[in-house]
């Protein structure tokens, strides 16, 4: 059984009451441990799909099966025990938390959770150290690069061992030489701890250098 | 276009109507106020408008058929004559049929939802997502649950009060002291029932709510109001709500007190309510929320050392004072650390642009402006209500003193007999062994006139065993020096002040000791006031006149005179008091006044607050008539009433200080919340429900009030001892008292910290709520 099983999601936007079609009947599955890319053209709605993927975002119809059970089918709060428990965001931006630490920001999935604040620091420490930012623990995310604030950002995706992770354009700010050391981490993370993996992205050396490759276009995910 | 097609025609015909639906709309409108005034003009022509008017009202409060089928059943039971009535038909068919098209008119007036003129879209076969679908449709169990909350406090509340209160059937417990008890019972229970009915229906269910309080809330209150003014409704249930309608009557206005209980307890349903949605309303009982408070306290901040001591200052000083102190502050940390950056300038620039970069960056936020000033507010309402509180209780505290250092605490009274109860040593005996009961002493009462040499006065002449009257009231410890209450049984001992010839022709009590001395005359004591208008000293000598002590003559009421020689003049403190009271033996009262024994025993209870259930045990024991029992908040219900009710309502306004910062708290919150939004959808990314961020939130605005009353106590506490201790200096000659009067009054300080608490809380509610209701990919657009 795949780990994902996506079936007819529709999704459109309305603006002035005029229709805008995002995703029009767009079935796929994902094989658990797959390093999957999706590429395509500004604005056709790669975000949208990995939105909607992810719980965060509702589609007007079509169903999510997750390891065999249907997400949508569940209340709101399951819904946020399974955003926190099976899946890790990954952002063009790193969206930390200002108020917290980068240990804390790292923590947070798991005190969401309510695991114990000494564990749950003590793993965010571990994986920090991971990351290659053991020296930064105690930096707010405005003291950060944005390569060190990337890496914090996928620390945290990470900490809960989620068995999805999405990732929206993860090197999109950055440079190139920073970006290949997220792209790096990212197929470490996914040969490592076999972590399943969507990775949108406009960059087409990343895109081929992932095992299955997907494009969005004209309303449908296809292979590319 | 022309080949699609058409949809259903009744869509088709709301379509084509669409556009003149306003004028529709006002035309319905228009018909059924004329049908509704042509009803009213039929009732005019009836002249039943007042009972229909009644039946209205009856009806706002949506009982209105259940009275009305009740009302039906009583009359058929006992069938009361036909009432005779003219029914104007044709009105009534008029107005009937005016009200019927008005609302056929409004009905066609509504518009559904436009008609689809697209093509089936590709999505016609797909299974709809879930949510989109959710119908939240009206849960009668969580109905039932609110109106058991609503309903049921108020039940709790009055059987418990009665329970507690009643002496003869229940515990006896004081009547204020039983109030609170089943108050914090009923607040529980409404609180429970309705976090129940919350968490079941995993939703706020506010029409529920609404209908309920409404419906079954109402009621209650509303027949306590009325009851005064429906005689024969007040012979059916009146006794058996006496507990209640007696403690509402004490603070002068009972259907306020109704109001404002059943106020209370719809606020504790909100808050079981809520918390009943937050705590469940992920399914699961879940009350930790220590993730929650990681996160609020971060993002307030209001435990700060710096902002709670500047926010103490402000309290305690004023405005201006602090913000001086600050000015001089920021400008002496200004010029240090300018000289600072521009020694490393000297150095390094860039160790310069550094410093200047980290200099800058210590200014507060707009937010954290804003979160001093919430805490602020509610400080300032919460010291406000405590001190003037306080003051109120001192000055009410000072008075009850002085009234029951005067007063015994219950009084018994004859009726028959003249009012004189010549077996009044029994009494004393019976009385004396009742548990609570201190002290008892015999008393003869009369109002007689005062003359001395200078002036003449009216005074309230009373006779009291000075043996016994210190275990009752105040009045041996109230005697200026130079006088002695004792005197009163030993007049020889009275020292005169001037040599004077007593006038003993009509007066068998006045004893000469021998001829050349001064003549022995009867003590009598004075008050202050009493005295300083008669122009008379301890020594002197005074003459009663009783109007009405001679018995009749043939002309009417012979008046009694006798002289009294002054044995000293006491100081209550109550200018009422000292200026007209004045004692004299019980042996000579009783001869002067011609009351055989005594006119009643009054007597003094171990706690005040239990004069009324003691007053009762005391009736029991003297087996009832003709003896009756008056207690002192009886005898001085019309003075401590108003002081209440005074109380009450500066502390209704006060509030609305409080309410003023919740206004504060509102608008920190909604600002907290707006410059939240990406991290409220992070934190959604990252798996937090929505009650979660509703808890974040609600827990903000929380802190702000439990930092604002915490800080509002100790300003308010300050100012109190400050005036305690230090005094303001009153002007005695208009308030008869020297200093402002404060007494701090643990529940009701706490009480006041609480209710802060809780408006913050309830005022943290809204904001909380919008910001559990941000869409998680709103925040999350790449920037």
């Amino acid at each position: 059984m795949a780990l994902v099983e996506i079936r007819d999601i529709f999704k459109s936007y309305w603006l002035h009451g005029k229709r805008i079609d995002v995703l029009s009947g767009v079935s796929l599955d994902i094989e658990r441990g797959e390093l999957v890319s999706l590429v395509g053209a500004s604005g056709t709605g790669k975000s949208t799909f990995l939105h909607v993927l992810g719980t965060l975002d509702a589609p007007v119809a079509g169903t999510l099966r997750f390891d065999g059970r249907s997400i949508f089918d569940l209340a709101d709060a399951d819904v946020a025990r399974f955003r926190n428990t099976s899946i890790g965001f990954v952002f063009q931006s790193h969206f930390l938390l200002p108020e917290f630490t980068a240990l804390e920001n790292v923590a947070m999935p798991a005190l969401v959770q309510r695991v114990d604040r000494t564990l749950a620091l003590s793993q965010a420490r571990t994986l920090l150290e991971r990351v290659g930012l053991g020296a930064r623990l105690e930096h707010r995310p405005g003291e950060l690069s944005g390569g060190e604030a990337q890496r914090v950002a996928l620390a945290r995706a990470l900490v809960l061992r989620p068995a999805l992770l999405l990732a929206d354009e993860p090197t999109g700010n950055l440079d190139p030489a920073t970006g290949e050391g997220i792209h790096q981490l990212l197929r470490e993370v996914n040969r490592d701890l076999g972590i399943t993996m969507v990775v949108v992205t406009h960059n087409e050396a990343l895109a081929r250098s992932m095992p299955r490759r997907l494009r969005l276009q004209a309303e449908k995910v296809l292979p590319a | 276009m022309s080949s699609r097609p058409l949809p259903v025609p009744a869509t088709l015909l709301l379509e084509e109507v669409a556009r003149p639906r306003w004028l529709l709309r006002a035309a319905g409108v228009l018909l059924a106020a004329s049908g509704l005034i042509l009803f009213l003009l039929a009732v005019q022509r009836t002249g039943a408008t007042e009972s229909l008017l009644s039946a209205l009202a009856l009806l706002a409060a949506g009982w209105g058929s259940l009275a009305q089928g009740a009302f039906a059943l009583a009359t058929a039971v006992r069938p009361a004559p036909p009432l005779v009535l003219a029914i104007p038909w044709r009105w009534l068919l008029a107005g009937a049929a005016c009200w019927a098209a008005g609302w056929v008119l409004l009905a066609a007036s509504v518009q559904g939802a436009k008609a689809n003129d697209e093509a089936p879209s590709a999505a016609a076969k797909a299974p709809l997502y879930p949510p989109l679908a959710a119908w939240r449709d009206f849960s009668l169990g969580t109905f039932a649950a609110y109106a058991a909350a609503i309903l049921g406090s108020e039940v709790v509340l009055v059987l418990l009060q009665t329970w507690l209160a009643s002496g003869t059937r229940g515990l006896g417990v004081a009547p204020p002291s039983a109030f609170v008890l089943s108050l914090l019972a009923a607040a529980l229970f409404a609180f429970t029932a309705g976090a129940l009915g919350a968490s079941r229906a995993r939703r706020l269910a506010a029409p529920e709510a609404t209908i309920a309080v409404l419906y079954l809330g109402t009621p209650l209150p509303l027949l306590l109001t009325v009851l005064p003014a429906f005689p024969g409704l007040s012979l059916w249930v009146g006794y058996r709500l006496r507990e209640v309608t007696y403690l509402a009557e004490l603070i002068g206005r009972p259907e306020f007190a109704y109001w404002l209980t059943f106020t209370l307890l719809v606020l504790a349903l909100a808050l079981g309510i809520l918390s009943g949605f937050v705590a469940g309303g992920s399914g699961t009982l879940d009350l930790r929320a220590g993730f929650e408070l990681f996160v609020s306290t971060r993002h307030v901040q209001v435990f700060r050392p710096r902002l709670l001591f500047g926010a103490l200052l402000v309290l305690l000083l004023g405005i201006v004072p602090p913000l001086l102190i600050l000015a001089v502050l920021r400008a002496a940390d200004a010029a240090v650390e300018r000289t600072r950056i521009r020694a490393l300038g000297m150095r390094d620039p860039m160790l310069a642009a550094a410093a200047q970069r980290a200099y800058v960056e210590k200014a507060q936020s707009a937010t954290a402006m804003m979160t001093a000033l919430s805490v602020g507010g509610v400080g300032v309402g919460v010291m406000a209500l405590v001190i003037v509180l306080s003051v109120m209780s001192g000055f009410e505290a000072d008075l009850q003193q002085k009234i029951l250092g005067t007063n015994a605490h219950v009084v018994v009274l004859k009726y028959s007999d003249n009012g004189a109860m010549p077996e009044y040593a029994d009494v004393v005996k019976k009385v004396e062994g009742i548990r609570g009961v201190v002290g008892v002493t015999p008393f003869i009462f009369g109002q007689v006139m005062i003359a001395s040499e200078g002036n003449v006065d009216g005074t309230i002449i009373k006779g009291i065993d000075p043996a016994t009257v210190g275990q009752v009231t105040d009045l041996p410890r109230n005697v200026l020096p130079g006088g002695s209450i004792d005197w009163l049984d030993t007049p020889e001992k009275i020292p005169a002040r001037r040599p004077l010839h007593a006038d003993s022709s009509d007066d068998d009590v006045v004893h000469r000791k021998g001829s050349g001395e001064e003549a022995v005359l009867p003590g009598i004591l004075l008050g202050r006031e009493l005295a300083a208008s008669l122009r008379v000293l301890t020594g002197d000598r005074v003459t009663a006149i009783s109007p009405l002590g001679g018995g009749m003559g043939p002309t009417g009421p012979i008046p009694r005179s006798r002289a009294f020689r002054v044995a000293g003049i006491f100081y209550t403190g109550m200018y009422e008091y000292d200026s007209k009271f004045a004692y004299i033996g019980l042996r000579d009262a009783s001869s002067f006044l011609d009351v055989k024994g005594a006119t009643g025993v009054e007597m003094k209870v171990a706690d005040v607050d239990d004069a009324r259930r003691i007053a009762g045990t005391v009736l029991q024991a003297l087996d009832g008539y003709p003896y009756r029992t008056k207690d002192w908040g009886e005898m001085n219900r019309n003075l401590f009433s108003a002081l209440r009710l005074e109380k009450l309502v500066m502390g209704i306004i006060l509030t609305i200080i409080v309410i003023v910062a919740a206004g504060l708290i509102v608008a920190t919150v909604t600002m907290l919340v707006l410059e939240k939004r990406k991290e409220i959808s992070v934190l959604k990314a990252l798996g937090v429900p929505d009650s979660g961020i509703l808890k974040i939130f609600l827990s903000e605005g929380l802190q702000i009030g439990v930092a604002g009353g915490l800080l509002g106590l100790l300003s308010g506490l300050t100012w109190c001892l400050f005036i305690e201790k230090v005094g303001l200096r009153l002007d005695a000659q208009v308030y008869y008292i020297h200093n402002l009067p404060v007494k701090v009054e643990p529940l009701q300080t706490a009480l006041t910290v609480v209710i802060a608490v809780l408006v913050s809380y309830l005022a943290s509610i809204f904001p909380a709520l919008r910001a559990s209701r941000v869409e998680p990919v709103e925040g999350l657009k790449a920037e």
